[in-house]
């Protein structure tokens, strides 16, 4: 069963009020942002709670949930470490570090490491190509990766 | 030009043809009306612009870059050239990409023949591709529901599918999940996508990615024998093509008429029609359970009835017949009663109705042009399921308000602007309140005790049809109690006299030819086009000085003279009184009496069984001629596989030969023929004026009966409603239909307070019983319907659940226990 937390209820009454009644859909990345910090993921629950307030149907709510790769569908470690592949990290050697990132946490890309500290995925440009290539670690950006940059990312992870 | 014209129209150059259209038309349908076809996959006309997928774009003068024609409405003066250089190249450009990760299965892909992806590639696509990276792959062939096969690797991301289902679905069941190459269309959490209109999705696809699983490799579309004709489950009459191989129905797919359908069919139509095959068809004529040939069948009915006549008289003998038969069929069956017999004993309902209106017939598209409409006792999404697109576009996209006056909770409820709640059974004092409220007086103080609606409510209902400009009332007669109908029929009246107001009706009963029932006269007290027997100059002017003019008995007076012992000999058309009539397992016993019971039926029914004499009705996808939807359109119902076993008509044609007729009519033309000659309001009605877009029948001349005051009994129990279900199981929908996971089981529904008393709680196994029988089912606590009440929605055959209705009796009780 999925509910929010009384701080959630507060923060939701605010959020609707910023909308009119028949607009309340506009809530629905917020309280879906709620619901993530709360669970640390997504759960159908979750989706079906978000679309009886919101009157959309879960299948709606989930389609807007898995459009945008911030919100996880699944639990994810207490890291979520993103590689950009899209075209100018990919032309700066995104798929080698996304390979070593992987073999030194011994996992697969999609995958969580047993400790649940580490989930490793793939995204689409996170609008820094300047600076590609580019890796996200939960709301950090650290750019112009190297093998050695991953080391000292991760390193700093506790 | 008039000044009308000048601001309504626009008018437009394409590819140097000046093209003049309706305001607010785009680009694409603009070009159509030209012959210019401009290539789309996203767009489809009856979901609105959308311009994702970029296949229509044109170059429009003064316009820096190219720009999609669907999303672009006409403006005045407007320049567009679709077959420039650049638009070509454009084209090949899309099309490559769309392609990009197409499986191109086309060999063994259903969509092959009929498939825009096929047809655009050729018309306007590269020759080759430049991809050579391995085409990106995804499952193949998964179910999206029992009945839909989705390949996700064909699907090209038009979001046809998912836009139906938010725009005229309006259940946001299928969507769009994930994005780019990933993106996939699905349900929440893979459900099954079982809604009522699910199949519509499968035509709409440009590609092969949404199949119809039953139709899957049976057959290539090129090789089947499509024929234009009509559904015959209910009283919407919506049009399709049934596609036939080897004289076997393959499929069932839409064929839009606007003025019926919108372009949709419900999935009981396109699943719904595995009885043209099934193996409980009744085959051949059968005379005490021995297969005879349908000459020797006939003879018997008519020895039989000779003898019955000449013994007891013409009234001993009747004539139930249903609003399942076409026109040409019930026709027939009354004139053969009423000229050979000599007996109006004829009917083919249980409820009260009589022909006509004091209002305006309205027909489907007067509903979303109306400003109002007042849904009366009416379910469309289990009755008339395309009434409930049609109602819904209405409310969310053209502006229509709607009030909803029933007395159990139905989806429809969701749209309305208000929605009434009467007590069950409390109808003719609800609409009696309705009609005093709307001549300006009180709505008597005991309607609240007596309906559980407050008078307040009323007025508003009265306010708002006094002031809006155009009020569509739709009512189901089939589920008003005991004689409301005639208060009903007062109350248009008294509306229709409202000087501010345009107010017209549609008579709402679910059953696909009830309207054409009402009209062919298949009534024991009207003769065809609404004659009533009173009006004998009218009637032996043209049914001659023979024609019987006192009052035949109904369909449940035959019933209980069966018992009685007056009625001797019945013929029973197309309906299951056993199963289907009040009192549902008593009519059995009842029938069990009759020296002469003849079924005339497509399937094998409880009530066949008990027959003496069992005649092969052809049915829907077999026979041809004309019914009449609620709208008042007459359609043409072409037949789509052929049998053996002649028509309905010709059978009957051979008993009124046997029994003196002199001239047999030639085809089923010639007696549509005979019906423009001899039935009001269907002078108009010729086969070369209906065989596209039907035609609406003239007026039928209304005939009110009085109200009979009937006292809401009290007693011990909750009062009985028994609600229509669009996939019940039944004949039809056999255990083998495709529709059978949509099969409901039996439940009862409760108001809160009446569970509390009763001690009962949500899925609790109980009893229901009344009229001395029983019926199984689960508990289901709602607000439904008002306290009081038990509604039992009518799932199965078996279920058995018109046993517990008392024959005659506007209200029935049930005791509920555990
Ligand atoms: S399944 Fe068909 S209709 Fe739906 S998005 Fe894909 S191509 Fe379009
Ligand atoms: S709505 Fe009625 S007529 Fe139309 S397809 Fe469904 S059952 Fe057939
Ligand atoms: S391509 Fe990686 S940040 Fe834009
Ligand atoms: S048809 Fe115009 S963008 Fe798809």
């Amino acid at each position: 069963m999925f509910a929010f937390t009384e701080a959630s209820e507060t923060r939701i009454e605010k959020i609707l009020a910023k909308y009119p009644e028949s607009r309340k859909v506009s809530a629905l990345l917020p309280l879906l942002t709620l619901a993530q910090d709360q669970e640390g993921y997504i759960t159908p629950e979750a989706m079906i709670e978000i679309g009886k307030r919101l009157d959309v149907s879960p299948a709606y709510v989930e389609s807007v949930c898995t459009f945008y790769t911030m919100y996880y569908t699944k639990p994810v470690g207490k890291y979520v470490v993103k590689f950009c592949i899209n075209i100018s990290c990919h032309l700066n050697g995104c798929d080698n570090l996304m390979e070593y990132t992987a073999r030194k946490l011994g996992i697969k890309e999609g995958e969580t490491t047993p400790d649940k500290k580490f989930t490793l995925l793939k995204e689409e440009c996170l609008a820094a190509c300047c600076e590609a290539p580019v890796m996200q670690v939960n709301n950090k950006y650290h750019v112009n990766m190297t093998p050695e940059k991953v080391d000292q990312v991760l390193e700093s992870c506790k | 030009m008039d000044t009308a014209t000048q601001t309504d129209t626009v008018t437009l150059t394409i590819d140097g043809k000046t093209v003049t259209v309706p305001k607010g038309t785009v680009v694409v349908d603009a070009a159509k009306t030209v012959d210019i076809e401009i290539p789309v996959f996203c767009y489809h006309e009856k979901l609105g612009p959308f311009g994702c997928c970029r296949m229509c774009l044109v170059e429009v003068e003064k316009m820096p870059k190219m720009t999609t024609a669907c999303t672009l409405t006409v403006g005045e003066g407007m320049v567009v050239k679709t077959n420039t250089e650049k638009v070509e190249k454009a084209q090949k450009g899309v099309l490559e990409f769309t392609l990009l990760n197409h499986p191109l299965d086309c060999p063994v892909c259903d969509k092959g023949g009929e498939c825009p992806l096929q047809d655009n590639t050729f018309k306007f696509g590269p020759p080759d591709t430049r991809m050579d990276y391995n085409r990106f792959n995804r499952d193949k062939a998964t179910p999206l529901s029992p009945v839909i096969t989705i390949d996700r690797e064909r699907c090209i991301a038009c979001q046809r599918c998912t836009r139906y289902s938010d725009i005229i679905e309006k259940d946001q069941a299928l969507v769009m999940r994930n994005r780019g190459f990933q993106n996939r269309v699905s349900t929440f959490n893979d459900q099954p996508y079982d809604t009522r209109f699910s199949g519509n999705v499968i035509d709409i696809c440009p590609v092969g990615a949404l199949t119809n699983t039953d139709f899957r490799f049976t057959a290539r579309s090129w090789d089947l024998t499509n024929s234009s004709t009509l559904c015959g489950h209910c009283a919407c009459n919506c049009n399709m093509t049934l596609g036939a191989r080897l004289n076997e129905m393959k499929r069932i797919t839409t064929r839009p008429n606007d003025l019926v359908d919108d372009g949709w069919i419900c999935d009981k139509a396109r699943w719904g029609y595995d009885f043209t095959k099934s193996k409980n068809r009744i085959a051949q004529p059968r005379k005490q359970g021995q297969v005879v040939a349908i000459q020797d069948a006939c003879s018997e009915v008519v020895v039989s009835l000779k003898k019955i006549v000449e013994a007891h008289g013409p009234n001993s003998v009747g004539f139930i017949g249903s609003g399942y038969g076409l026109n040409e069929d019930l026709y027939s069956y009354q004139k053969l009663f009423r000229e050979h017999i000599g007996t109006n004993n004829i009917d083919h309902k249980t409820y009260v109705d009589t022909p006509g209106l004091p209002v305006t017939h309205f027909d489907l598209l007067d509903v979303e042009t109306s400003d109002l409409v007042v849904l009366i006792a009416s379910d469309p999404t289990e009755e008339l399921p395309i009434l409930d697109l049609r109602l819904k576009k209405a409310v969310e996209r053209q502006g229509t308000e709607m009030i909803v006056l029933n007395d159990q909770q139905t989806l429809m409820d969701k749209y309305a602007a208000l929605s009434v709640r009467y007590n069950i059974g409390s109808d003719g004092a609800l609409l009696a309140g309705l009609n005093a409220v709307l001549q300006g007086q009180s709505a008597g103080s005991d309607l609240e005790s007596a309906t559980g609606v407050a008078s307040s409510q009323l007025q508003l209902v009265a306010e708002k049809i006094k002031t809006a400009g155009k009020v569509c009332v739709i009512y189901n007669p089939a589920a008003l109690t005991g004689s409301a109908i005639h208060t009903l029929k007062q109350c248009l009246a008294t509306a229709g006299g409202l000087a501010e107001t345009a107010v017209g009706a549609i008579p709402a009963a679910p059953v696909t030819n009830a309207m054409g029932a009402m009209d062919m006269g298949v009534l024991p007290d009207c003769y065809p086009g609404g004659v009533p027997l009173s009006n004998s100059d009218a009637i032996k002017a043209k049914w001659g000085d023979t024609a019987p003019l006192e009052k035949g008995w109904s369909a449940l007076e035959m019933i209980e003279k069966a018992r009685s012992g007056e009625l001797k000999a019945l013929v029973v058309y197309r309906s299951n009184p056993v199963v289907d009539f009040p009192g549902g397992r008593n009519v059995e016993e009842a029938l069990g009496k009759l020296d002469l019971l003849v079924v005339h039926d497509i399937m094998e029914t409880e009530t066949a069984k008990l027959a003496q004499v069992v005649l092969p009705s052809n049915g829907p996808g077999f026979d041809e001629g004309t019914t009449t939807n609620i709208g008042g359109r007459v359609q043409l119902r072409t037949k789509g596989l052929t049998t053996d076993n002649p028509a309905d008509w010709k059978i009957v044609s051979m008993i009124a030969k046997e029994l003196g007729q002199e001239t047999a009519p030639k085809d089923v033309h010639a007696i549509t023929a005979e019906i423009a000659e001899k039935v009001g309001g269907y002078q108009e009605i010729k086969r070369s004026a209906i065989r596209k877009e039907g035609k609406n029948r003239a007026v039928v001349p209304s005939s009110n009966g009085a109200t009979a005051s009937e006292e809401i009994a009290t007693g011990d129990g909750l009062i009985l409603r028994i609600a229509d279900v669009l996939f019940s199981h039944d004949k039809i929908l056999d255990a083998e239909s495709n529709l059978a996971h949509q099969f409901q089981p039996s439940t009862v529904h409760l108001h809160a307070s009446d569970a509390n008393g009763l001690g009962v709680q949500e899925g609790d196994e109980v009893s229901v019983s009344g009229n001395g029988h029983e019926v199984k089912a689960e508990v289901r606590i709602s607000n439904r319907c008002n306290p009081g009440g038990a509604v039992l929605p009518k799932v199965s055959d078996e279920q058995d659940v018109m046993s517990l209705a008392e024959a005659g009796k506007a209200i029935s009780r049930v005791t509920i226990k555990k």
